[in-house]
């Protein structure tokens, strides 16, 4: 449980870790709650040269509303968006979401960006981040450009975000008319991670029906994914019992879900159609 | 572990089988091989360095290849050992053709123990999956290749965009 010999630097602006990443981008790690890599590096499944500890730059940690969008600074805590009161107002999704990762000493270290950047197929944040259609800022060597978080998240544990390149905001459009969102999740009983997690945002028409709905599974498959087959069956439909228990049915349609020592494919399968339908109701009432 | 899956080729039966058994088709598929040499008939050695992500380590191993009936049947055995953990297992091909596409289908048991095995359990068959698919994607681009001609260049562009990137960072750098 100690890990291999690394050099540790701590900038103080981002400017600098970019710099120190592009120094060695394929031997350099980006470090920022460490709640993923550190237990990595101390089984030696991860060795890197270099950790470039952004958790210290003060400027990337913040929750703002500005105009129609809410920027997030990538090392906000889970903690700090779990206890936000702009976002129980007006994303509570977020908050929902940050409340069920791991427990209180993780969320007071764990970070939002580091989540993301490190795309655990059960991790919390992919999932929420994806069904509220978040835009994901990275910074380079060779500047910044902005990501879809539906085009962000590859494969197991791998993203778009190139050697070198830092994950700096996650934008959201600041939901609007009437919405409604839930979190809903099943913890494995020892990490916390999500066996299967569904959120789920819903715009409703003034009777509430549904207008439109985004919902972002995680846990069943390599990666997290936007469960287009369910938001299909529920556009345009009144949110009867039915019509949810038809949609959630499809929330595994083209995914290959996950088999472990905790839940086999079907067992798993069979706990995100339930949870999508109850992520639903949840989030229509 | 139970692994199990169907990959979909656009080539004949004969050309995937012998791209399958050719060691230098398999160096240059299997993700991460760095090594893979002839040891006997059919048996190889080979040192692959496999993960995904930040998570990587390094496996030393032996391959067998057994019960050989060109061109629709094999069975691979492998056993391999490295810092994060060992694993052994094996496995059955079968290969169908169906017009002009080349099913292979695969079924194999895996035992996968140590430090990986504990800690990484829940990640173990998405890693195998990704690397499947890796693996297919690339032994088909080979199998179209006629026998003789040079082997597609599957690293082309991303070494192109790599170059690319260099230079402009030497280029803001200075």
């Amino acid at each position: 449980m100690i890990p291999a010999a690394f050099d540790y630097k701590a900038p103080a602006t981002l400017e600098e870790a970019v710099s120190l990443l592009a120094g060695d981008p394929d031997g350099a790690k980006v470090l920022a709650g460490g709640h993923s890599l550190i237990p990595a590096m101390k089984l030696r499944l991860a060795q890197p040269q270099l950790l470039v500890d952004i958790a210290r730059i003060k400027s990337l940690s913040y929750i703002r509303e500005e105009g129609n969008q809410i920027l997030i600074g990538a090392t906000t805590t889970h903690y700090e968006l779990e206890s936000s009161d702009l976002l129980k107002r007006i994303c509570p999704l977020l908050p929902a979401c940050a409340a069920t990762i791991g427990d209180v000493q993780v969320r007071n270290k764990g970070t939002i960006g580091g989540s993301i950047a490190h795309s655990d197929p059960a991790g919390d944040w992919p999932a929420a981040v994806l069904a509220l259609d978040a835009d994901l800022v990275l910074v380079g060597p060779n500047g910044e450009r902005t990501v879809k978080a539906t085009d962000f998240f590859i494969d197991l544990l791998t993203t778009d975000l190139q050697p070198g390149e830092i994950l700096r905001e996650i934008r959201i459009a600041k939901p609007s008319g009437r919405f409604g969102q839930a979190y809903q999740k099943v913890p494995h009983p020892a990490s916390g991670f999500a066996v299967v997690g569904v959120a789920v945002h819903l715009s409703l028409n003034d009777d509430g029906s549904c207008k439109s709905a985004q919902i972002g599974v995680t846990g069943v498959g390599t990666k997290a994914y936007r469960a287009e087959g369910v938001e299909t069956a529920l556009a345009g439909k009144s949110l009867d019992e039915q019509t949810i228990a038809a949609a959630a049915a499809h929330v595994c349609d083209g995914v290959d879900p996950n088999a472990d020592l905790y839940a086999s494919s079907d067992y798993r399968c069979h706990l995100a159609q339930i949870h999508t339908k109850r992520a639903i109701q949840a989030a229509k009432a | 572990m139970k692994l199990e899956g169907t990959h979909e080729l656009e080539a004949t039966r004969e050309r995937v089988y012998q791209s399958l058994v050719n060691p230098d088709v398999l160096q240059r598929c299997i993700p991460g091989c760095q090594r893979l040499e002839r040891t006997g008939e059919n048996t190889f050695a080979a040192t692959i360095r496999a993960g995904v992500g930040s998570i990587k380590g390094v496996f030393d191993g032996n391959v067998r290849l057994e019960d050989l009936r060109e061109p629709d049947h094999f069975r691979i055995v492998v056993d391999g050992k490295g810092p994060p953990g060992f694993l052994k297992g094996a496995g059955d091909l079968d290969l169908q053709q169906e017009g002009a596409i080349t099913k292979v289908k695969y079924a194999g048991d895996v035992q996968v123990g140590g430090t990986i095995a504990g800690v990484g359990q829940r990640m173990i068959q998405g890693t195998a999956k990704m690397m499947a698919v890796q693996f297919f994607t690339c032994l088909g681009a080979e199998a179209k290749v006629a026998p003789g001609e040079p082997p597609p260049k599957q690293g082309f562009f991303r070494n192109a965009l790599r170059w690319f990137s260099g230079w402009l960072k030497s280029l803001f750098r200075r």
